[in-house]
This record gives structure tokens, C-alpha cells and sequence, in this order.
């Protein structure tokens, strides 16, 4: 079976801004796919170009078998898309925005959609300009996961949500990829990417740095330990799966692979904690440790 | 005074932000005014050629797109300066102040900006109190300007006096614009309110001045009557520009206590809940198109009419002054009253056309919102072409335009019958409207070719615009030569009922309009879309 997003060398400029530069991507049938990134990384830029919306440079793009940017609305008619950052039509209520883009889309299944509405709590008599930011990705999620699609195209879905509703979200998601449709899932967020998906590509500057299963990434998912113990801990260094040991005032810090965390746990118990912090890596932390240079700025100016 | 707090930095901040935008306004608005003061002894080099263009302008319809005409029974050079081409400096002056007003005020608030301005140091009434110390400056400034370039050449006093109605009347519309932006939740709707009250001030003073001669009761309720009272160059007074800073004053007094009394965001019109489901009928990218087009479209639409009835109404007047006017003068004007109305008529059919095109040009640039904001990225995300999404504007904007067309025309014409009990002009006076269609496609078509070729350049049918009405009042003034005529579409439609229809020439226009739709569309079909963040 063909990718459902075939993408090699893409590139893209605005201007003199480089954006993107061969930047590869690929979304198997079936898979949820996390596209991971710091802001201006290329992430929004990549998916305006699987949706037609840019043009790319240069690049090969298939997206469902089809070019995005000749054939735009025979592939819009098999995918959904949330925007990163939704405005809606101030005029026009929640509901009324959710029924005109269903339509677009060629129809709206009333029954699906009216459970989403009650699954996201969305009131949708309310005029669009009063909503919040989150109850605006609400309008989106609603209008495009009642989409009966091959693929759903979601940029940073979750990010006005509040947690009950991210667990909504999460909740429909792994519903729809048990049915076996395809999601590519821009995300900041690694706790929501770890718990959904099945790959994931890390672009920066515009390149993909890192693609894969999930499973053969994890050891990008290290937690930082902060602990203090009576006894000393120090063979711990050494211990499979703890990287970067150092002590520091009779406190131990380090890095722990989620898979040996019990293990680590046993020993640090026996050596009776007095205080224990465990912090799961941020993205910005996982960036650094796989790219080297910590003072390296980060690329401004490409859209994000 | 907590609640001025920060004045100082967001007036830097709104001079910042404005720093190409008000001094190219002020550059040519100024540059206009001096302009129309040095062409005018270019094209009547002796008083008497002056005198003989000016007897074109004492009549009501005349009168109407003028001013009171203080001076023109004994024309100079500064008073028909003054009474000509004056209200277009007044005009341009009050959207100045209009734009300036609610772009800081409202426009700001309801992209949130204000939100992240108030939570700082800044007291409630530091935006109002900053956009207005701009408005002031602004104002103060292009009043000196416009007054320095007519002394060159024109008696000092009037030249100053002049230059003070200018100023005065754009705090007077900047007060105003004040009020409505605490109104409405929307910086659209309060520019469109706002641009309202220009155009009823300017349709009051005109209906006001072509009952009596120098103006009548009606005149002095409209803020462009008391700067025009000021007969600059004639029989100088300043005391009128006091009502207009009176207004301004009271104004801003009133847009301070809504200010302070509501929340950040909020518009004192509230909102009702709506309807939980779209409506049948809102179905596809037309009737979106056509939705989202509705309430700006009501609203010109009554606008339109309500100055289509108000001239129309003029008629009795207007043919009642031609009647007194004696044989040899009719005869050089053209022959009987009757006639003379139906060049009235005509006149003010093309007034209302072009208000249509103005309109027609707003509603492309919906396209323009829409893009900016994102919400186009959203529908072209779905099964809708881009042709598809933008012909549906171009559609609601040629529907829009001719419903108006229609609405004018027809309050215009049944506005007459009312007041002569005649009528026979009724589809006569109709069809003097609609055949300006093609006219306004052509106008609606270059923004859309502008809009195709980036965004904002959909503005560029505003110069298109600005240059058909400025050859429709004033070509019969300057005679410009044929080429610069033919290139306003305008003068390709008959004038009726002063002229008999002519059909080619409007086929013409609407093949052109249709050769730029199309390559607008297939120019936009090639673009990137502008991404809105």
C-alpha cells in the first residue's frame, strides 16, 4: 500500500526566508503521525502545502495518491484539516460555522456531528465572535472529525483545549484510528504525541531531523530525576538507562529511560529517599540533547 | 488622572504604527487641495471663462456636489475654489479621521492588541486620549499645510480660514467616529457606521443647499454645512467651525463615559443568541458568499435608496429654479426646464452609480478579510475551488451592486412621479441606473484582478473609483482629451434620461469586465495564500 503522505525534498522560500529546505515526510495508511517541531520550524508552512494552499519550489508531494496543488479539491473531498489558530466568521454562529463547512466539504452527517457537539460540551447557538479560543477549535475539531475522510490534517488541535477536553480529543482520535483512518497530528505537546501516535517526524529549520516509529524513539522520552537519598547512590552511573549522572550537594541528578524506571526506582527506594523530582523532558530539552549546541538559537523568520 | 495612564507611550506607538499611513494622507490630501487651487487659472486663464464654467455649477444639482456657492455670482479664483473643489478637501479630511479613529480605537480592541496594552500600565481612557492627541496633531498639522499652500496665492485670511474648516471638521468626524466605535463589537461595522454618518452629513447638506440659495435650515445640520458656512474667500467668518468643535469636544466627552463604563471588547450593541444549525440555504460557497455580504448589503442598500427618494424629491425645486432662469441662459444650457431636469437626473444617477461601485469594491474586499484572517485557509480546505471561492465574491459583489442600482433608482424615480404627479419618467429614470452596471463590473472587476495579484492590492479599484468620479463632475470643466475620458468607465454609459441608451458601448465594458474577472481568477488560481500568522 502507497504512503498516504509522500513527501521528499520539499522545499519552500518566502522571500529571501527559507522555510522549508528538503524536508521529508511520510504517513503510512492507518498510522497516527506526530509532526513535532519548534515554532518556526516549517510545520504550519508543510501542512499548507499538503493542503495546496502554497505552492511548493521544489519537492515531490503526493498526498492520497493525488498532487495537493493541481487536484486541491477531489483531495479535499478524502481529508479534514484544523487550522493551528481558528477564526471563525464573527457573524455566524458555532453551529451555522460547523454546517457551512461540512458542506463545503460535499455534507454533513447530522448525527455524528450532534455527538460531537455534546462529547465537546460546544454550545453552538452562540455567535462565533464570543467564543474563546478554545471553543473556536472546538468549532474546528467538530467540523472536521464529523468528516467521514480518508485523512485528518490536525495543526496543533489541542492546543487551546483544557485537559477534559484533550482527553475528549484523545478519546476520538484513538476511535478513529481504530477504524482505520490516517491522522498526521502537529503537536507541542509530548505527553498528547507518546499516548496517540504511531510515528513521528521532528523537523527543525525547516529539515526533518528525525523520523520513525515511536518505539524506536524512546529514548527521546528521558525524564530528568532530581533525588536526594540518605545512602549514597553513586553506582547508579552506571545503571542501564541512567545517562548524564552527576551529584551535586549530596543530591543526584540525571536522565532516565522510561523503560528502566522501575528497576532505578528499587534502588533509589533502598537507598531511602528524602526527596524525590522527576520531570518529564520538554521538547525544547529533547531538541538541545539531539542537536548538540545549546547557545544555537533557534531559526526566526520561517512561518510557523 | 490613573485613568490616562501611558497616554504619552501609545501616542508613540500610534505614530509608530502610522508613520507611512497619516503623512500619506496628509501629503495627498494637501497636495490636492494645492493642486485644484493652481489648475484652476491654468484652465480659465480670464475671469470670464471662469464665470461662464461656474453658471454650470448655481444649479441645484450643481449645488449639490458643491457647496452653499458663497461667491459665485461674482466668481474669483479663491471663492470658486472654495466653493468647488472645497467639500472634496472636507471629504477626504473626514475619512481621514474616520479611518484613523476607529483603526486605533476599535480595531485594536477587537484584535485583542488593547487587551495586551490595558493589562500593562495603561488606564482605561489612554487608547481614546491617544488616538485623539493624533487626531488633533494630524489635523492641526494638515489644516497649516493646506493653509500654507493656498496663501500662495490667495489672500492670507481666507487661506487660514480655510485651513481651520479642515481641521475643524476632521476633529469633528474624528468625535464622531469616536462614539460609534464604543458602539459595535467590529471595526468593519464601525468604519461602515461611521462612513454612514459622512455620507448622510454630506447628503443633508446637499439636499440642504439646493433648497435656498447659500443654504438652507436643512444645511446646518450637517457638520460639512458648518465648515462651508464659513464663505472663506467671500465674506470670512469663523464662528460656524465653532459647532464643529463643539461637536468634537462633546464627542469624545461621550465616547469617554461609554469607554469607562464598559468592559475591554465589548460593544455597548449586544449580541442574541442564533441558530444552532445552519439554515438550508446556507449551503455552498454562493449563498456564503451572499451571507456573509448581508448586512453591509442592507445597509448601503438603504443608504442608497434613502438618497435616491431624497434627490428625487429635489425634482419640484429643481425644475421650478430652471424655469426662473432667463430664455437665452436656458437655451445655452440646453434648451427647456424639463430638459434640464433630466440632466439632473442623469447627474444624479451616475452620483448614485458610483456609490454603488464603492460599494462593489468593499464587498471584493472581503476577499482580502477573509484571507488575512484565515478563514479562507479554512474553506479552501474543503472541497471548494479557489475559482469557486473567489467568483462567488465577485457574483455577491455584481448582486449587491445592481440591487442598489435597482433600490436608488427606483426610490428616485418614484420620488419624482410623488413630487411633479407625473409618471412618465419612472422606467426611464430606473433604466438610467441599471445601465450603469457594466460600469460598476468594471470597477468591481479590477478588485478583483488586484485582489487575485496580492491581497491588499484589491484597494487599487479605489483609484479606478476616484478617477471616474473626479472626470464625471469635473470633465465638463477641463475638457480633458478623449483618451482620459474613455479611460473611466463611466463615460462610456449614456446619461440617461438627458441621452438615448446606447448598447455597444455597455457590451464593451462588460467584455472588459469579464476578461479581468477572468484573469484575476486565473491569476489567483497561481498564488500562495497568505498564511495568517
Amino acid at each position: 500500500m502507497s504512503p498516504v503522505i509522500d513527501v521528499t525534498a520539499l522545499s519552500k522560500s518566502f522571500g529571501p526566508v527559507k522555510a522549508l529546505d528538503r524536508l521529508d515526510l511520510t504517513v503510512e495508511p492507518g498510522q497516527v503521525a506526530a509532526f513535532l517541531g519548534p515554532n518556526g520550524a516549517g510545520k504550519s508552512t508543510t501542512i499548507r502545502i499538503l493542503l495546496g494552499l502554497l505552492r511548493a519550489d521544489s519537492g515531490e508531494i503526493r498526498v492520497l495518491g493525488q498532487d495537493p496543488w493541481d487536484d486541491a479539491v477531489a483531495l479535499h473531498r478524502r481529508l479534514a484539516y484544523v487550522p493551528g489558530d481558528v477564526t471563525l466568521w464573527p457573524n455566524l454562529t458555532g453551529g451555522e460555522a460547523i454546517d457551512v463547512l461540512g458542506r463545503l466539504r460535499g455534507g454533513v452527517d447530522t448525527a455524528r456531528r450532534d455527538e460531537l457537539i455534546e462529547r465537546f460540551e460546544l454550545d453552538p447557538r452562540k455567535k462565533a465572535r464570543t467564543y474563546s479560543k478554545g471553543n473556536r477549535q472546538k468549532v474546528a475539531l467538530v467540523a472536521a472529525l464529523a468528516a467521514d475522510v480518508e485523512l485528518y490534517i490536525l495543526d496543533e488541535p489541542t492546543s487551546g483545549l483544557d485537559p477534559l477536553m484533550e482527553a475528549v480529543f484523545q478519546e476520538i482520535v484513538g476511535e478513529l484510528k481504530a477504524a482505520g483512518r490516517t491522522i498526521l497530528l502537529s503537536s507541542h505537546i509530548l505527553a498528547e504525541v507518546e499516548k496517540l501516535c504511531d510515528t513521528v517526524t521532528i523537523v527543525r529549520a525547516g529539515a526533518t531531523v528525525q523520523a520513525g516509529r515511536l518505539s524506536e524513539l524512546r529514548h527521546l522520552t528521558r525524564s530528568s530525576v532530581g533525588v536526594q537519598t540518605v545512602d549514597a547512590v553513586a553506582p547508579l552511573a552506571d545503571h542501564p538507562g541512567v545517562h548524564d549522572f552527576r551529584t551535586r550537594d549530596g543530591r543526584a541528578e540525571f536522565s532516565l529511560d522510561g523503560e528502566h524506571a522501575a528497576d532505578v526506582m528499587r534502588i533509589l527506594a533502598d537507598a531511602r529517599i528524602t526527596s524525590i523530582v522527576s520531570t518529564p523532558p520538554s521538547l525544547e530539552e529533547l531538541f538541545m540533547r539531539y542537536y548538540g549546541s545549546v547557545d544555537e538559537p533557534e531559526t526566526e523568520g520561517a512561518r510557523s | 488622572m490613573t485613568a490616562f495612564a501611558g497616554t504619552p507611550a501609545l501616542v508613540r506607538l500610534g505614530l509608530r504604527r502610522d508613520r507611512v499611513r497619516l503623512p500619506v494622507w496628509i501629503a495627498a490630501i494637501t497636495a490636492s487641495a494645492a493642486y485644484y487651487a493652481a489648475a484652476l487659472d491654468v484652465a480659465y486663464p480670464t475671469i470670464d471663462e471662469l464665470r461662464a464654467v461656474v453658471t454650470f455649477i448655481q444649479g441645484p444639482a450643481g449645488t449639490l456636489l458643491t457647496g452653499p456657492g458663497y461667491g459665485l455670482s461674482d466668481p474669483s479664483y479663491p471663492s470658486v475654489f472654495a466653493a468647488v473643489y472645497g467639500l472634496y478637501v472636507l471629504l477626504a479630511v473626514a475619512f481621514m479621521n474616520v479611518l484613523l479613529v476607529v483603526r486605533h480605537t476599535r480595531g485594536d480592541e477587537e484584535s485583542g492588541r488593547t487587551e495586551l496594552v490595558r493589562a500593562g500600565a495603561v488606564g482605561a481612557l489612554a487608547p481614546l486620549a491617544a488616538v485623539t492627541v493624533i487626531a488633533v496633531a494630524a489635523d492641526v498639522l494638515l489644516g497649516l499645510l493646506v493653509a500654507v499652500v493656498l496663501a500662495n496665492g490667495f489672500p492670507a485670511g481666507g487661506a487660514i480660514l480655510f485651513g481651520a474648516s479642515v481641521t475643524a471638521l476632521g476633529l469633528a468626524f474624528a468625535g464622531v467616529a469616536a462614539v460609534i466605535a464604543q458602539l459595535t463589537e467590529h471595526a468593519r461595522a464601525a468604519t461602515g457606521m461611521a462612513s454612514a454618518c459622512v455620507g448622510a452629513a454630506l447628503v443633508i447638506r446637499g439636499a440642504g443647499d439646493a433648497l435656498a440659495e447659500h443654504g438652507s435650515a436643512l444645511s446646518w445640520f450637517s457638520p460639512f454645512a458648518w465648515a462651508q458656512q464659513t464663505r472663506v474667500f467671500v465674506d470670512d467668518r469663523a464662528w460656524p467651525l465653532l459647532l464643529c468643535l463643539a461637536l468634537a469636544v462633546l464627542s469624545i466627552a461621550t465616547a469617554a463615559t461609554l469607554q469607562a463604563r464598559r468592559d475591554v471588547g465589548a460593544g455597548l450593541l449586544s449580541s442574541r443568541p442564533g441558530r444552532g444549525e445552519a439554515s438550508a440555504a446556507l449551503s455552498g460557497p454562493w449563498t456564503l458568499a451572499l451571507r456573509l455580504e448581508r448586512s453591509s448589503l442592507i445597509a448601503w442598500t438603504a443608504g442608497l435608496t434613502a438618497a435616491g427618494v431624497l434627490y428625487g424629491a429635489l425634482a419640484e425645486s429643481v425644475q421650478v429654479s430652471f424655469a426662473d432662469l432667463p430664455e437665452d441662459l436656458l437655451a445655452i444650457l440646453g434648451g427647456s426646464s424639463g430638459r434640464l431636469l433630466d440632466g439632473f437626473l442623469s447627474v444624479m444617477a451616475f452620483f448614485n452609480a458610483t456609490l454603488a461601485s464603492c460599494y462593489g469594491i468593499a464587498a471584493v474586499h472581503r476577499l482580502t478579510s477573509e484571507e488575512q484572517s484565515g478563514r479562507a485557509e479554512l474553506v479552501l480546505s474543503t472541497a471548494v475551488s479557489r475559482t469557486t471561492w473567489m467568483g462567488a465574491a465577485i457574483v455577491a459583489a455584481l448582486v449587491g451592486a445592481l440591487v442598489q442600482l435597482f433600490a436608488s433608482g427606483l426610490g428616485m424615480a418614484l420620488a419624482v412621479a410623488a413630487v411633479l404627479g407625473d409618471a412618465s419618467r419612472v422606467l426611464d429614470i430606473v433604466a438610467a441606473h441599471l445601465l450603469f452596471l457594466p460600469a460598476v463590473a468594471v470597477v468591481i472587476a479590477v478588485a478583483g484582478l488586484g485582489f487575485a495579484v496580492r491581497p491588499r492590492w484589491a484597494n487599487a479599484a479605489w483609484v479606478l473609483a476616484g478617477y471616474a468620479i473626479f472626470m464625471g463632475y469635473f470633465a465638463p470643466l477641463f475638457e480633458p482629451p478623449r483618451l482620459a475620458l474613455d479611460l473611466s468607465p463611466f463615460e462610456h454609459v449614456a446619461r440617461m434620461p438627458l441621452e438615448e441608451p446606447r448598447i455597444a458601448p455597455l457590451l464593451g465594458l462588460l467584455a472588459v469586465a469579464a476578461v479581468v474577472v477572468g484573469a484575476g481568477l486565473v491569476r489567483f488560481r497561481r498564488r500562495d495564500l497568505t498564511a495568517s500568522t
